[in-house]
C-alpha cells in the first residue's frame, strides 16, 4: 500500500517537473513584442498576424524571432545600430536567444543576425541562404512577407544539426524516393533481363592471344591547347556585406550578414 | 543407311553413356570405348530405294524422321539409330563435344535451377513439371578467323591545376594509330534453323578441351540433326558476334588518354579455318499453367537458359522491397547527419 502511494507520487512529481521544464523554457522563449517596427513599413493588421506567427514559431522554437524597421541608424552602421537594440533588447527581456531581422530604409540595407543558440543553429552559411530567399521581397517591398519568410526558413533550417546545410538534395526527401525508385528499377530490370540466362562469353573467351597483337603503334604528340577560367569570386550579388557575424557593443557574439536592396 | 551399335556380349542395341563417355549396354551393362569398337558390330543397312525412308534394323518398323534428323530413336521399339548416311561427305562432322551430363544429372540441374529463380512463380519453383527432356546435338560452324585491324585516333590528356585565382586546363592532343594482328578461334554460330540464335548463344561458352574428333557412336542415343545453313551464310553471324570483341581489343590498346575519338578504323575479318561440331544440348519442355516453356541446358557445363515464367506479385515485392528500404536506410543516414526526419 505504502510502495504504490509513493510510485503514484513518484510518477505525479516527475510529470511535473516535465511539464514545469516545459513550460519554462515556453516562457523563456517568448516575450509579447517581437516586431519592432520604428520605420512603419507595415499595416496593422500585417502587425497583428505576424505577432501571432512569430510567438509560436518562437515557442516552438526556442529562440525569438524578432523584426526591427527603422527610417536613420543615426550614421551607424546596420550591424552596431542592431547590436545596441539586441543589447537593450536582451537586458530587458532576460532572453538570450534570438533571431532579429532588421531592416534600415535610410540606407535601404537589411542584416539578419543569429544570437545565443541561434549563432550556431543559424549560422553565417544559413544567414547567408535565408537571406537569398527573402531579398526579392526586400526588393519588391514586401516587408511582412519578408519577415514571415525568415521566420519560416530560419524555423526549418535551426532544426537542422549545425554545420549542415539544409538545403542539401541528399536530405530532401523527394531524394531518397527517388533513389530508392531508381535502385529498385535498375535491380529488379537486370533480375528481369537475366531471367533467361546471361551471356557469359567475354571479349576474352575466343581470342587467341598468342596471335593477336599489335603489330605496329604510334602516339605522336600533335598539339596543345591551354584554357585559363578564373574563379568567379563567392560574393553574392545585390551587395551583400558583414557576411561574417561579430559582437555587440554588449559583448554578445552574433552569426550574420546583409545585404542593400 | 542405318546404322546399330551391337553390343559384343548380347547383341543388344548400345548407346553413348555421358557419365562414362563409352557406349554403354542398356542390357548387360558392357561400356566399350568408341576409339576401340569393333567394326563387326557396327551393323549398317543401306536403303538405296527410299533416300527419305529408313527401317529399323531391330524390329524393321520405318523411321520416321525429319530431313534434317542425323540421329534419333525407333518409335517402335526405341533402339538408338544413327543415320549414317546423312553424317557423309560435306555433312560429315568434323568435331564433337560429347554429353558429360546425362539425362538424371540434367534433370536434377534443372531442377536445381528452377529454384533459383526469384521471380518466378511458386508452383514453377518446383521443377517437378518437366514434360519431355531431349538429348540432342546441334549443328554449330565453329571459325577459326584471322584478321587485321587499321585505327587511327586522336587521345587527348587533360591536366587541371589551379594557379592562383585561375584554373588552368592544359589539353595535349595525340595521333594515335594502331595496327593490330586479330586471331580468334573456334567461334561457334549455331548452324540449325529450329533452334532459336539468342538461345543457342547464351549457352555458350563451351570447354573444348572436350572436342574430340567426330565418330558417328557418341550420337546413339541421342537425337542429331545435320546443319540448314552452310559456313558462308553463317559467317556473318560469326563477325557481328566477335566485332564487339574485337573493339574492345582495340581499346584495350589504346591506354592512358582521357578521351580516345576515332578517326579512322579499318576492320578486315576473314575464316581461316571452319569445323563443322555438334555440341550436346538438353532440351527441356517444361509445362506450367497450361503453358509449354522450352528451355536448353548446355549438355556438357550444365548452363540453364530460356525464358521462364515471371511472376509480377515477386517483381512487384522486389521492386517495392527493394525501394522501401533504400528510402528506410537513406533517411535514416539523412537523420544521422542532419538531424532532421523530415
Amino acid at each position: 500500500m505504502v510502495r504504490k502511494l509513493s510510485l503514484k507520487t513518484l510518477a505525479l512529481f516527475l510529470l511535473l517537473t516535465v511539464f514545469m521544464s516545459f513550460g519554462g523554457i515556453a516562457a523563456f522563449a517568448q516575450t509579447d513584442q517581437h516586431i519592432y517596427d520604428g520605420a512603419g513599413l507595415l499595416s496593422e493588421t500585417e502587425i497583428q498576424d505576424l505577432e501571432a506567427y512569430a510567438s509560436e514559431k518562437s515557442r516552438e522554437n526556442g529562440a525569438d524571432f524578432l523584426l526591427l524597421t527603422t527610417d536613420s541608424t543615426n550614421g551607424l552602421p546596420i550591424e552596431t545600430y542592431m547590436g545596441n537594440f539586441f543589447d537593450e533588447w536582451a537586458d530587458e527581456n532576460g532572453q538570450e536567444n534570438a533571431v532579429l531581422l532588421t531592416i534600415d530604409m535610410g540606407g535601404r540595407n537589411f542584416y539578419l543576425a543569429g544570437f545565443g543558440t541561434a549563432e550556431t543553429r543559424l549560422d553565417n552559411q544559413r544567414v547567408e541562404m535565408v537571406l537569398d530567399r527573402i531579398t526579392s521581397y526586400m526588393v519588391q517591398g514586401q516587408y511582412a512577407g519578408a519577415f514571415r519568410e525568415t521566420i519560416e526558413t530560419s524555423d526549418r533550417y535551426m532544426e537542422y544539426r549545425p554545420g549542415v546545410n539544409p538545403e542539401s538534395i541528399f536530405l530532401k526527401t523527394w531524394f531518397h524516393a527517388a533513389a530508392g525508385l531508381v535502385l529498385a528499377a535498375i535491380i529488379v530490370g537486370s533480375m528481369l533481363y537475366n531471367s533467361g540466362g546471361r551471356n557469359t562469353t567475354t571479349p576474352a573467351t575466343y581470342i587467341d592471344r598468342d596471335n593477336t597483337r599489335v603489330v605496329r603503334d604510334s602516339d605522336r604528340f600533335r598539339n596543345k591547347t591551354v584554357t585559363r577560367r578564373r574563379i568567379p569570386k563567392n560574393n553574392n550579388s545585390g551587395g551583400g556585406f558583414g557576411g561574417s557575424g561579430g559582437m555587440t557593443g554588449g559583448g554578445r557574439s552574433f552569426s550574420g550578414g546583409g545585404r542593400s536592396f | 543407311m542405318v546404322t546399330h551399335y551391337k553390343c559384343p556380349n548380347c547383341g543388344s542395341d548400345m548407346a553413348f553413356d555421358a557419365t562414362t563417355g563409352h557406349l554403354s549396354c542398356p542390357n548387360c551393362g558392357r561400356q566399350d570405348d568408341i576409339e576401340t569398337f569393333p567394326a563387326e558390330n557396327i551393323q549398317q543397312e543401306f536403303a538405296p530405294e527410299e533416300a527419305k525412308e529408313y527401317h529399323c534394323e531391330n524390329c524393321g518398323a520405318v523411321l520416321l524422321t525429319e530431313p534434317e534428323t542425323t540421329a534419333t530413336h525407333c518409335s517402335f521399339c526405341g533402339a538408338a539409330v544413327v543415320l549414317s548416311d546423312r553424317l557423309t561427305g560435306e555433312f560429315a562432322p568434323a568435331k564433337v563435344i560429347p554429353f558429360t551430363i546425362s539425362k538424371d544429372e540434367a534433370v536434377a540441374a534443372f531442377r536445381k535451377w528452377t529454384k533459383n529463380g526469384r521471380l518466378t512463380p511458386r508452383g514453377f519453383m518446383n521443377g517437378d513439371r518437366i514434360k519431355k527432356m531431349t538429348g540432342m546435338y546441334v549443328p554449330f560452324w565453329l571459325y577459326d578467323i584471322d584478321g587485321k585491324a587499321e585505327v587511327a585516333a586522336i587521345g587527348t590528356r587533360v591536366r587541371t591545376y589551379q594557379q592562383g585565382d585561375t584554373v588552368i586546363t592544359e589539353t595535349d592532343f595525340y595521333d594515335v594509330y594502331r595496327e593490330i594482328d586479330l586471331s580468334y578461334l573456334k567461334v561457334p554460330a549455331d548452324a540449325s534453323e529450329k533452334m532459336d540464335d539468342e538461345l543457342m548463344d547464351k549457352l555458350e561458352p563451351y570447354d573444348y578441351s572436350d572436342l574430340k574428333d567426330f565418330r558417328m557412336p557418341y550420337l546413339a542415343g541421342f537425337l542429331a540433326e545435320k546443319y540448314d545453313y552452310d559456313e558462308d551464310a553463317l559467317f556473318s553471324r560469326v563477325e557481328s558476334k566477335i566485332v564487339p570483341y574485337i573493339d574492345s581489343f582495340i581499346g584495350s590498346t589504346i591506354s592512358g588518354y582521357s578521351t580516345v575519338s576515332y578517326t579512322d578504323k579499318h576492320i578486315n575479318a576473314h575464316k581461316k579455318k571452319v569445323y563443322y561440331t555438334l555440341f550436346p544440348v538438353w532440351m527441356v519442355y517444361y509445362d506450367f499453367e497450361n503453358k509449354e516453356h522450352t528451355f536448353a541446358m548446355n549438355g556438357q557445363t550444365g548452363k540453364v537458359v530460356g525464358k521462364p515464367p515471371i511472376s509480377g506479385g515477386k517483381v512487384a515485392a522486389w521492386f517495392t522491397g527493394i525501394a522501401v528500404s533504400t528510402f528506410a536506410v537513406l533517411k535514416a543516414i539523412s537523420y544521422m547527419v542532419g538531424g532532421v526526419l523530415w
